[in-house]
Parts: C-alpha cells; sequence; structure tokens
C-alpha cells in the first residue's frame, strides 16, 4: 500500500501547475502578445493599439533600413565574439591556473568571482569614473606617464571597446566558477598517471584538462552567447541612448530606447521578437558547433 | 521482561508523542494570536489615517529635495497620515513611467509633474481633477495662488496644476576663467556675434567656451537657439506648420556653427551632462546655459559635503555669476528669457473617487504648497503666490542674490516650446543632435522629421 503512493504519478500534477501557470501568465502570454503588439500602432507603454500598422509587418520593413538597428545587431554580433574569445577564455585560463596552484586556490576563487556579486549598475558608474575624460583614473595615469592631453576613452573610435571591458570583466568570474568546479571533477588519478609517464604541465593542461572540460565550456560557450543578446544595465549606464553618435547601441539597449525613450512601443516590441530569434537562431549555432561528447 | 521493556517503551513513545502533539498546538495557539494580534495592530495603525501615494520630481540631485522630504515629514506629522512616496529624478523615463501608470490605472494620488504636453494624454482621460472642479468642494485649495501664475493646459486651457516656483533659463558664467582669457562680463545687450568673438577668446586661453554635453542634454541650446531666431516673442510659444520652421532650422544651424567653431568641449557628444557641468565647476568651462535649479548644483559643488550647507566655500561660490543669454539682433532680446511656471502638483480622480483619501490629498497639495513651503522651495526663482513675503537675503547664498538680482533685469519671460512638442517629436533634433552638428543629418532634414511625427500625433 505504501509504495503504491509512489506509482501514481497524479498528484505530482498539483504541484506542477502552480508553476506551468506562472510560466503561461508571465512569460507565454506576454511573448505571443508581444509579437502581435510589433504589428500594432502603440505610442506609449501600457496604451492599448490604436490599430495595425499599414501594412502590418512595417515595423520589420523599417528595421531592414533602420542604421541604428543594423549597428545595434553588429555590435550585438561583435559582443558574442568578444564573449566567447575573452570571457570564457580567460575564465579557461584563470581557472586552470588556480587549479595548478597549491595554497590560494579559495581566495582566487573569491577575488575573480567577486564582480558578479557587484550590481551591474554600481559596475557601470564605477567604470564610468575610470574612463572619465576630465581627471578620470585611467587620464591620471596616462598623465603620470608624460601624456600632456587627455584621451576620450567614451570617443566614437574607442567607445565599444570602452564598453565591452567592464562587461567581460564583470563576467569572467561566472565562467570561472562553472570551470573550476568542472576541473574539481577530473580524476587526479589521471594527472598522477601522466606524470609518472612523463607529461609536462602543459602536456597534462593539453590532453587531459581541456579535453574533459569540453562539455563545461560548450555550457559556458551557450550561456555566453544567449547572455551577450540580453547584455543592457551596465552598457546602458555607461553609454545611454547609443552615445557617442550611435555607435554602441545593442539588441537591449536599442529595444529599451524605443520602448521607453521614444514612446514607439510597437517597434520596440519588434526588436524584442527578433532578439528572441536570434537568440534561438545563435544558441542552435553554437549548440550545433560546439556539441557535448559522451566520453 | 523483555515484553515489559517494550510496554514501557511504548508507554513512554506515547507520552512523547503526546507532549510532541501538544507542543504543536501551543506553537499553533501562538501563530494564530500573533497574526491576528498584528492583523488588529496593522488596523489599529491603518485607522490612525490615510496612506496617499505621491510622485514628485524631488529627487536626487533636485535642489528643493531636502525641502519637500522636510514639508512631507512636517505634514505626516501634523495629520497622522502617511505618505507612500515614489518621487524619482525627472527625465524622459521618469515621464514615460508617470503616463503608463495613468494607462494602467497605476497612478498615484497626488502628482508633481509637468503642465505642458506631457500631461495631454491623462487630461484629455480625465484621470486629475481642475482647480476648479476641486474648489467647487474645498473653496480655500491653492487660495494663496495668484490664478494669473496658474500654468493652464493645452488641452482645454484648464489649469489642473499648483506650482510651487517657477524657473528661468539663463547662462551661468565662471567669472575666473572669464578674466583668466581677458572676456568682459556680458551683460543685458550680449549680441550672438559677440558671444562667438568671445568663444574664441576663451578657447584661445585653452578653456572650453561653453560646457554642454550635446549627446546627452542639448534641450537648454536647442530651446534658446530656436527662441533666438523667432520672429516674434509670441511665436516661439507655438508649433508652426512643417514648412513654416524656418526659425527651427536656423536654430539648428547656430548649434551646428557654435559646435564647428569649438565652443563646445571636446567630449561633447560623448559626454554626459554631469561631466560637463563638472568642467564648469572646476574652472576649465566659461558658460553654462542652464536653469533656475541649477543655482543649487553650483553652490552643492562648492561644499566640501554636498549635504551640509555650512561647509560651503563662500570664496569659490563668488567666481560664479548668472547673465544673459546672447541674441541674434531679432525679435528676442538678450534679457528676454525661457522661463515661467511649469510644473505643479496634481490630484488625481482615483484619490478624489476615495472617500478616505480625497480630504488627505487636498490636504497635503495645500500644505505643500502654503506660504511657507512656497518660500522654501522658490528661493532665487519666481513665486506664484498672491502675496509674496518679504525674502530673507540673510537666509540665501551669494549666488541666489545673485540670481534675484539678475531676475529683477529680465525683461520678458516666455514658456518653452519644447514642453508643448512631444517627447518623441523631439527626438531626431535632441537625440539627433550629435547627428546634426557632425553634419551626418541635415538640420532642415531633423526638424522635417520631427514635425512629421508631431503631424502624425496630432492626427491621432
Amino acid at each position: 500500500m505504501g509504495s503504491n503512493i509512489y506509482k501514481n504519478k497524479r498528484p505530482l500534477i498539483f504541484f506542477l501547475l502552480p508553476a506551468f501557470l506562472f510560466m503561461i501568465i508571465y512569460l507565454y502570454y506576454p511573448f505571443f502578445r508581444n509579437i502581435l503588439n510589433s504589428f500594432q500602432k502603440i505610442s506609449m507603454l501600457g496604451t492599448s493599439a490604436k490599430g495595425f500598422n499599414e501594412p502590418w509587418y512595417q515595423n520589420y520593413v523599417e528595421m531592414l533600413t533602420d542604421r541604428n538597428m543594423q549597428t545595434a545587431l553588429k555590435n550585438t554580433l561583435i559582443m558574442m565574439l568578444v564573449t566567447i574569445v575573452f570571457q570564457v577564455g580567460i575564465a579557461i585560463l584563470l581557472a586552470v591556473l588556480v587549479d595548478n596552484i597549491r595554497v590560494g586556490q579559495r581566495f582566487f576563487r573569491t577575488v575573480y568571482f567577486f564582480p558578479i556579486v557587484i550590481s551591474a549598475t554600481a559596475l557601470g558608474l564605477l567604470f564610468n569614473l575610470i574612463f572619465l575624460y576630465n581627471k578620470g583614473m585611467l587620464n591620471q595615469l596616462l598623465e603620470r606617464f608624460g601624456r600632456d592631453t587627455l584621451m576620450d576613452w567614451k570617443a566614437k573610435s574607442v567607445a565599444l571597446a570602452t564598453m565591452m571591458v567592464p562587461v567581460v570583466w564583470q563576467y569572467i568570474g561566472f565562467y570561472f566558477v562553472i570551470l573550476v568546479t568542472g576541473l574539481n571533477n577530473i580524476p587526479e588519478e589521471l594527472y598522477e598517471s601522466a606524470a609518472i609517464d612523463g607529461a609536462t604541465r602543459a602536456q597534462r593542461v593539453r590532453f587531459i584538462t581541456l579535453p574533459l572540460l569540453r562539455n563545461v565550456i560548450c555550457t559556458c560557450v551557450v550561456l555566453g552567447v544567449t547572455g551577450s543578446l540580453k547584455v543592457f544595465d551596465l552598457p546602458w549606464v555607461m553609454f545611454p541612448k547609443g552615445m557617442p553618435q550611435n555607435s554602441t547601441w545593442l539588441t537591449g539597449t536599442y529595444m529599451y530606447y524605443h520602448t521607453m525613450e521614444t514612446k514607439n512601443v510597437d517597434y520596440g516590441s519588434a526588436i524584442a521578437v527578433v532578439i528572441v530569434a536570434l537568440g534561438i537562431v545563435t544558441s542552435k549555432v553554437v549548440n550545433t558547433v560546439f556539441r557535448e561528447k559522451e566520453y | 521482561m523483555a515484553k515489559a521493556d517494550s510496554e514501557a517503551m511504548d508507554r513512554i513513545y506515547v507520552k512523547e508523542m503526546e507532549v510532541s502533539q501538544m507542543k504543536r498546538r501551543m506553537f499553533s495557539v501562538l501563530v494564530c494570536t500573533t497574526m491576528l494580534a498584528s492583523l488588529f495592530g496593522a488596523a489599529a495603525v491603518k485607522a490612525e489615517g490615510v496612506e496617499l501615494n505621491v510622485v514628485t520630481t524631488f529627487a536626487g540631485e533636485d535642489s528643493n529635495a531636502k525641502n519637500y522630504q522636510a514639508g512631507l515629514a512636517g505634514w505626516e506629522e501634523e495629520t497622522g497620515n502617511t505618505v507612500n512616496d515614489n518621487s524619482a529624478t525627472s527625465d524622459e523615463t521618469f515621464k514615460t513611467t508617470v503616463v503608463s501608470d495613468f494607462e494602467m490605472d497605476a497612478e498615484p494620488d497626488v502628482l508633481f509633474f509637468f503642465t505642458g504636453a506631457d500631461a495631454n494624454s491623462f487630461i484629455e482621460a480625465g484621470k486629475v481633477l481642475s482647480i476648479e472642479d476641486i474648489r467647487a468642494e474645498y473653496p480655500d485649495y491653492a487660495a494663496n495662488i495668484d490664478d494669473g501664475k496658474l500654468p493652464v493646459s493645452i488641452v482645454d486651457g484648464k489649469a489642473y496644476a499648483v506650482p510651487t516656483n517657477g524657473y528661468w533659463e539663463a547662462m551661468f558664467v565662471n567669472t575666473k576663467v572669464l578674466a583668466e582669457a581677458g572676456v568682459e562680463m556680458p551683460g543685458a545687450d550680449y549680441s550672438w556675434d559677440q558671444f562667438l568673438a568671445d568663444c574664441e577668446k576663451i578657447k584661445e586661453a585653452g578653456f572650453a567656451p561653453v560646457a554642454a554635453a550635446l549627446g546627452n542634454i542639448p534641450h537648454y541650446w536647442w530651446e534658446y537657439a530656436i527662441f533666438n531666431n523667432e520672429e516674434t516673442l509670441a511665436a516661439h510659444t507655438v508649433i508652426p506648420a512643417a514648412d513654416a520652421a524656418d526659425a527651427w532650422v536656423a536654430g539648428m544651424e547656430d548649434i551646428k556653427a557654435m559646435y564647428e567653431a569649438g565652443c563646445f568641449p571636446e567630449n561633447t557628444l560623448s559626454a554626459t551632462d554631469d561631466e560637463t557641468f563638472q568642467l564648469f565647476v572646476q574652472d576649465k568651462a566659461a558658460f553654462l546655459l542652464d536653469g533656475s535649479w541649477k543655482v543649487g548644483g553650483i553652490v552643492g559643488a562648492c561644499q566640501s559635503d554636498p549635504d551640509d550647507i555650512s561647509t560651503l566655500d563662500t570664496e569659490a561660490l563668488d567666481k560664479f555669476d548668472v547673465t544673459f543669454v546672447p541674441s541674434r539682433g531679432r525679435a528676442r532680446k538678450a534679457s528676454d528669457l525661457i522661463g515661467g511656471f511649469s510644473m505643479g502638483y496634481y490630484i488625481t480622480a482615483k484619490a478624489w473617487e476615495d472617500p478616505e483619501k480625497k480630504e488627505a490629498a487636498v490636504s497635503f497639495v495645500n500644505y505643500m504648497t502654503s506660504d511657507d513651503m512656497i518660500v522654501k522651495f522658490a528661493q532665487h526663482s519666481a513665486n506664484p503666490l498672491k502675496e509674496a513675503p518679504e525674502v530673507d537675503a540673510d537666509a540665501l547664498n551669494g549666488l541666489q542674490v545673485k540670481a534675484i538680482d539678475f531676475a529683477t533685469q529680465v525683461t520678458s519671460y516666455t514658456g518653452a516650446v519644447q514642453d508643448i512638442f512631444q517627447g518623441e517629436c523631439r527626438v531626431p533634433t535632441f537625440d539627433g543632435m550629435p547627428s546634426i552638428v557632425t553634419g551626418d543629418v541635415a538640420a532642415a532634414d531633423a526638424v522635417a522629421e520631427g514635425f512629421a511625427i508631431y503631424a502624425e500625433s496630432q492626427a491621432e
């Protein structure tokens, strides 16, 4: 009798239902509603639509010729590549280095993870001071090294790099922790055997660590790529409204701009649909390229 | 023996179960009692007063943020009511949030907000009470305010909001920079050509002539550049036809010419307004075009502790002054300023229809716009009172005294046209200003785009 209660799965539905309803109401309904909104005329957040656009797909056509949208897509693509190369790359490097030291592992884990717990807005303000034109930290350093003119770190020519440095820096710790956890799962015996066989430290990393860490790296890459589509807070604090001269738009910041600043809500909705579509496509591509392997 | 042990164990077990159940019952009773007590306690607290939801722009760097908090605390103490304050710094996001809240029936009970086009949607929807309607039931409502100074809505010409203070927009001057550059303090006859010549001298002396972030807050120069090119002063308070917007195009061209002449800081397109303001207060820029509220910001920058006025460095403050905005020599003289009353307290229909909140809302606005409060809020700017009390000059700082003296020389105040040109219409020339000044977009095209959006919004 007692064991039968575990065979009856029906009660489980009562536990799954609340979360399911929550997702329907607060995620899927708004999502499909947003697709509909992207075809309608909505001039203010919260207002009802004033009919459909003419033609109904007008926003999507407009997007094709919108230079700022093209900039946002290009920058987001760059952000994805930077995420893979630098965010995940540096995280791998740090994780392997920390894994190979005997003392201070916990210290370095805390140090590298710390930026994650600071709010992105606070980090944005912090980096604003670092990159400040008038006597910011970097310009003061340059002055110490003999430079007599101020460097505008937010000028159009370098703005994108200035924006990406803190974004990359912020999330390295996140992937670092995931990778360190993956490293801990590699049996010590493999390294010992390799050492007995005469493998150098570099060879052990190349032939044991990296292959066995492949699946974890794949997860990090997928998270990084999809995450870069949604980056918003830190870039918005540092470069509001695509400053300077519309050169720093990302899909997330451009969507917010149209929804909250220009009150062109339907266009913002259309951008949101494109972000979701891009997210699905890129994660599919990344999953295919970095397919996990069974060992 | 084993059986006796087993029975004894059973008895102990049963006893433990009973004790356990009793503990659980006692715990349940305790929890229920606590919940009931807190429920009745909350009801008792609630019975003492009403909670008003209030949204204002008196937050962050606003020079009246502290006055507002003090007034709010005073009203709470006097009435026993409480305020759920959701004030925030005024910007485009704030405006959107307020208007959206009205659309979603989530508006506050009392709102301190703009009286121009930004308020059109909720006035048209009948979601705020006109002062006339409130006075029909509360004749003393805003009775101390001069009705001639009540800002009227462009929707129906009625007054809805009770102002606390007026504003003007003028040019703040760092006299130390001017002296080092060998430039004289501009006066009421300041011409555009003289201004450009002064900018050249200031630039040659190694300073930025004008502290402005064109990529962030071009609003003030935008307003005066258009005003300078109008045929009459009155024309500035009317949106012209799209094909008669010559003054607007000429205004944008003037800003472009200033940019090309190097009047703005090198990083004007990438800097924020805060950053260029720092250039001004740190003796690296000569002029700052801003509103009367900026007096508080400049004074704050001269205090070692921005929250403590006793730390004010009066010597540092003495180098700042305020003067007239150069004139193009058309209808506007340098002493004709942008200014007036453009914000005030609204009471929403939501609060009005709630018998508990109605009286509290009226009481709150009356308290915050009483003579005493208005004198505190207006400080060096105009006040809307029928009988304005004497300003105690001893209570003012040096820059406020200069500002009051300056205001006596002003020949006229004209409302800002951007207040009646809705947010989205301004985007091509506000957010698009960097593209205009760098030549990426022609001034005429940017202006035409704004007018096209305006025409579309009017058609709706």
